[in-house]
């Protein structure tokens, strides 16, 4: 097809329609087989025509229509309206006047002059002027809103989730650190006693035993750590809690039998049970919720920061370093050891 | 709105200074409801002077007066009296007292600067305030440095109110201390009050358009003035075009065009470049408050507002603008009610509120001058008063001590299409110019407030600037007919202000032809020429003129007069069901206008003649349009006579007395018929397509097929109003032109016209066999 002629031709023409015929072939239907309608059928089909012609239109359908016709009626220009135009004698009077369609009436010099006849708009409603304008805009913001809100949302749902996860593998690296730091303090504190020349007592050596019971008060321990071993020391009494359960037979072991005697006591072993109960674990720590309340980040951070002036050791290079220039080590966090 | 002129407080207050003051009988728009004693009763020896003769001009102290060559100065002399200057009759003392008054005006100060532009041009664009003076003033400055007396020519001032034109008339009448109709006469349709002395007429736009019909150079005149321009009525259009021609042909003619805005330079490049000159109007600052938010519900919105002026502000009277007779006479009830309580409860001043509307009988118009409330007692809180009107508050009534406006933006406004053929009156919002307009209103007194029901965006955004000039709003049928009268041939490069679109010219010239007033070469008929004589549609006219071949000229003269008035049925809102009774009286089930046949036909009986006004009240109608209707069959018959149409009748006996009637209807109003369509709840117009209803106050039942409406009106539905029923076979008899059923569209229309078609042929064809 000749396309970069832009002055179609009748040949242009006739294969556009040809094209056209193409484009819009339709597949004819199998023909049905013509099924004769009885009377009854057709009597039938006539009542339900002819109802739903003389069906009364309600009056909010009947509106409907009646504006819809006025506003057809007000958009059709009668100079382009062939059926009018060709036909009206007005018009022609005003062609033998000079008149040319698409000019405007009076002086040549008045470019004020209207070709269209002023527009009709009907107010069906007590509404200030602008309310109609103020409705269109609000309608427009709040769908441009509730658009916004949607991406918003999408962008929030992926920040959050990503954050999540963030915030859990800090989780495990704070653990990490804070048994790192328990046992560093541990070792120094041994390391003290021991220089001092103190006589060890006789669990030395047995670490894992001394810390499972702590003697020192929980908190004088660090609270960069002291999470850790209050947590610990919970899951201990707990256990305890629950051995003493066991072996106290179905009773609470803290009920106090009037009817019992020594020997029942001892029968029931309820002599030999110490309740060794950390007070401290019933009290409340300010402090340590503060702590606990930081990002897991931020925790992270403060444990590495400590573990690096006390100890000389980098949390991220898994090594202590011999003096506090700690060189060698690329940095304070966890990227600057990628 | 800026005070544009700050020395006018200075100056004294001419006439009232305080709302307590304040004299009806001083307002020139109120005038004409004043029998001036002083005027009737005094010596008016007009023997000496001999109407438009140079005689009298040696008796005069206007005799030296050189024609376009006066000063201010001669003037205030000859105005000085002992004698009167155009007469020589002594000057009263109630004439000295206006003068002085007159000379307080602001136009007064600019007497020799108007003079000497008059004297150098032939058109002059004059720019005053209402307020100004300049409709009193300006007439009497013309007259005398014009002198029309003295050559036998008059001056003019066109209004296109007729109200203002009796008022202003006998305002000036009095002014200059002579009778009204002898020098200074007005002339209003249906309503001639000059005589062979007169030298200045009032006239409202329409009958001076009128005269220029049969005197083409307007050469009666050496002066016209148009007022109130800005106004842009129908006929002031037209007359400018004409003008403008009739200038080029007779140079002597001076022409003064006055307009109240400063939209004035639109006048001045239309007049090829015509001076101007400008006089402040006697305005004080306004502060203008717009509403953070658009109103849900305007009306709503304007109570509020009233009342918390009422319980907050200091004195001074309120304005309220709303569109229509029944939204006002509401609003008035429901500010009463609220003000009562506001009164007993928060100890708040007493408040008078007044509705003001065009179709309010003139005695109830005037109340709204009467002063403001005293306070219930003394030392407490100042009254005040509302008036509630429609924009006729706008630009031509003076209403003094109000400080206060409140504009919701809206006004009841004319509007035509042409291309569904509706004229209606719509709700719509008003232009910028029209919101100054208000807002200017509350600064006449002292400085005053305007709230704008509507933020100040939406009067940026969504007010056009100036409203449209009524020749974009009307169907121009009756104007092409009159311009044809005019000598105008070439209607489509006539040379208008604001040329109407091409489409409202082509139905006018179409509906012409179709009532064969015009030929298919655009030229005036026979019926045509006769048409124009009568003021009236042309439809009604045709219908008019025909009506003697239906032996019915008398009923019909009787109904286009009943069609000319305003309506004639009273519904009040407090007794509907006892007016519609009433009504039920005089129905006539064929239809609206057989049954307001019957009224004036009982109207005119003896027991209703008895005692008029008892009778319209017990019947709720409307006397005052009764009155009217009955005056303006007078002039109609005047001109029928003149144009030699009998006036005949059907014997009322005869089975066809209203079958007549109503087929003299279809010969001027076979354009405005419509048909019941098949589900036989609407009508369809014919040829427009249009779904419509019957009006709700018509007394004709669903049942008639074809009808024929006098009125189609857009509101929140289409209605047609006054409607009558009629034969289809009448339609194709009658208007067969217009009913050609090759020129209609296939529907159920065409269907049922082609019907009734092959009908009347097989009649025809039987009775010929026969």
């Amino acid at each position: 097809m000749p396309t970069e002629d832009p002055v179609p031709t009748a040949n242009d023409a006739s294969e556009e329609a040809e094209e056209d015929d193409y484009m819009n072939m339709v597949i004819a239907e199998p023909t049905q087989p013509r099924v004769k309608e009885t009377y009854t059928q057709r009597r039938l089909r006539k009542q339900r025509e002819s109802e739903a012609k003389g069906r009364v239109k309600s009056k909010a359908e009947r509106a409907e229509d009646e504006a819809a016709e006025r506003e057809a009626a007000l958009s059709r220009s009668l100079l382009e309206d062939p059926a009018t135009s060709s036909t009206n004698k007005g018009l022609a009077m005003m062609a033998k006047m000079g008149f040319k369609p698409g000019l405007a009436l009076g002086s040549k010099d008045n470019p004020g002059a209207r070709l269209e006849p002023v527009g009709i708009s009907m107010k069906e409603d007590r509404g200030g002027i602008g309310l109609d304008t103020e409705k269109k805009r609000k309608f427009r913001e709040e769908v441009e809103k509730e658009g916004k809100r949607v991406k918003a949302e999408e962008g929030d749902y992926r920040e959050r989730v990503r954050k999540e996860r963030e915030d859990a593998r800090h989780e495990g690296q704070v653990g990490a650190a804070m048994r790192v730091a328990e046992r560093m303090h541990g070792e120094k504190e041994d390391e003290e006693t021991f220089k001092a020349g103190g006589a060890p007592d006789e669990f030395v050596g047995d670490g894992a035993k001394r810390r499972a019971i702590s003697t020192k008060p929980l908190k004088q321990i660090n609270v960069l750590w002291r999470g850790l071993i209050r947590k610990r020391e919970e899951k201990e009494r707990d256990r305890r809690m629950r051995y003493d359960l066991h072996q106290s037979l179905s009773r609470q072991p803290t009920y106090d039998d009037p009817d019992e005697d020594k020997e029942d006591r001892r029968a029931l072993g309820k002599d030999v049970i110490q309740h060794t109960l950390v007070e401290d674990l019933e009290e409340e720590d300010p402090e340590l919720d503060a702590f606990n309340a930081l990002d897991p980040g931020e925790r992270l951070h403060k444990l590495v920061l400590h573990l690096r002036e006390q100890f000389n050791y980098c949390f991220w290079c898994k090594c202590a370093y011999p003096d506090e220039e700690m060189e060698g080590c690329p940095g304070l966090t966890e990227e600057d050891h990628d | 709105m800026a005070d544009r002129r700050p020395e006018a407080e200075g100056m004294p207050q001419a006439k009232r200074s305080k709302t307590g003051d304040l004299d009806p009988a001083a307002n020139p728009y109120l005038a004409h409801m004043y029998d001036n004693g002083d005027v009737d009763s005094r010596n008016n020896s007009y023997g000496a002077r001999n109407g438009n003769n140079n005689g009298a001009r040696s008796q005069t102290s206007l005799a030296d007066f050189k024609r376009h060559a006066t000063t201010a100065g001669q003037a205030h002399a000859a105005e000085d009296g002992p004698l009167n200057p155009l007469n020589n009759s002594p000057l009263s003392k109630q004439y000295f007292n206006i003068l002085k008054t007159r000379r307080d005006l602001p136009v007064h100060k600019q007497r020799q600067e108007f003079l000497d532009m008059f004297h150098k041009t032939q058109i002059l664009v004059f720019v005053g305030e209402t307020g100004s003076g300049k409709t009193t003033q300006i007439p009497q400055f013309v007259l005398f440095d014009d002198l029309p007396h003295f050559h036998g020519k008059l001056v003019a001032c066109t209004q296109p109110r007729r109200v203002a034109a009796m008022s202003v008339a006998q305002r000036v009448a009095n002014e200059m201390d002579v009778k009204l109709g002898e020098e200074v006469g007005y002339n209003i349709r249906f309503e001639d009050v000059t005589g062979p002395k007169t030298i200045l007429k009032y006239m409202t736009d329409g009958m001076l358009l009128r005269e220029a019909m049969h005197d083409h150079n307007l050469t009666r005149y050496s002066c016209i003035i148009l007022d109130e321009a800005h106004e842009r009525t129908l006929a002031t259009d037209i007359l400018m075009g004409l003008l403008k021609e009739v200038a080029l042909r007779r140079p002597d003619l001076k022409i003064v065009i006055m307009s109240a805005t400063l939209d004035a330079q639109k006048f001045q490049r239309y007049f090829n470049d015509a001076p101007l000159l400008a006089v402040p109007g006697r305005t004080h600052p306004v502060e203008i408050f717009y509403t953070p938010e658009p109103e849900r519900d305007y009306v709503e919105a304007a109570l509020r507002t009233v009342l918390q002026i009422h319980a907050t502000e200091p004195e001074g009277d309120i304005l309220l603008f709303l569109t229509g007779e029944e939204e006002i006479e509401d609003a008035c009830r429901k500010i009463s009610l609220e003000a009562d309580e506001m009164i007993r409860e928060a100890d708040a001043g007493p408040l008078k509120v007044y509705p003001l509307y065009g179709t309010l009988p003139p005695q109830q118009q005037q109340r709204i001058f009467e002063p403001a409330p005293p306070p219930a007692r003394p030392g407490g809180r100042p009254g005040r008063k509302v008036i509630v009107g429609t924009n006729i508050a706008e630009t031509s009534l003076t209403i003094d001590g109000i400080v206060y406006v409140v504009d919701p933006g809206f006004s009841k406004q004319k509007v035509y299409n042409p291309r569904i053929r509706v004229e209606s009156l719509l709700v719509s919002p008003i232009s910028k110019a029209s919101a100054q307009q208000r807002a200017g209103r509350a600064g006449r007194t002292r400085p005053g407030k305007c709230f704008r029901l509507y933020t100040e965006a939406a009067f940026k955004k969504e007010l056009i600037e100036q409203t449209y000039p009524e020749i974009l709003r009307s169907n121009l049928a009756n104007t092409v007919l009159e311009l044809k009268k005019l000598g105008v041939n070439d209607l489509v490069h006539f040379d208008l202000m604001d040329p109407p679109a091409p489409e409202t010219l082509m139905r006018a010239l179409e509906e012409l032809n179709y009532l064969a007033c015009l030929d298919d070469e655009g030229d005036l008929t026979a019926l045509g020429q006769l048409a124009s004589e009568f003021p009236l549609d042309p439809a009604l006219a045709v219908m008019l003129i025909s009506s003697p071949e239906f032996y019915c000229s008398n009923e019909i003269l009787s109904l286009t007069a009943l069609l000319s008035v305003p309506q004639i049925f009273v519904r009040p809102a407090s007794a509907r069901k006892r007016a519609d009774e009433m009504k039920a009286l005089f129905t006539h089930p064929d239809g609206d206008h057989l049954t307001m046949l019957n009224v004036y036909h009982a109207f005119k009986g003896p027991e209703a003649q008895g005692d008029p006004k008892r009778w319209c009240h017990e019947h709720f109608l409307s006397l005052r349009a009764l009155q009217s209707a009955d005056n303006v069959r007078q002039q109609l018959k005047r001109i029928m006579e003149k144009n030699e149409l009998n006036l005949v009748s059907t014997d009322f006996n005869d089975k066809n007395y209203y079958t007549n009637i109503r087929r003299a209807l279809v010969a001027g109003f076979f354009m405005q018929v419509a048909k019941k369509d098949a589900t036989g709840k609407t009508y369809k117009t014919v040829k427009d397509d249009q779904s419509v209803l019957l009006h709700p106050s018509t007394v004709l039942g669903v049942d008639s097929e074809w009808v024929v409406y006098n009125e189609f009106v857009l509101t929140t539905k289409n209605y047609v109003r006054t409607v009558i029923a009629v034969r289809p076979e009448w339609l194709l008899d009658i208007a067969p032109n217009y009913y050609d059923l090759s020129t209609f569209k296939a529907g159920e229309v065409k269907t049922a016209l082609q019907r009734t078609l092959d009908r009347v042929k097989r009649k025809q064809a039987t009775k010929r066999d026969r």
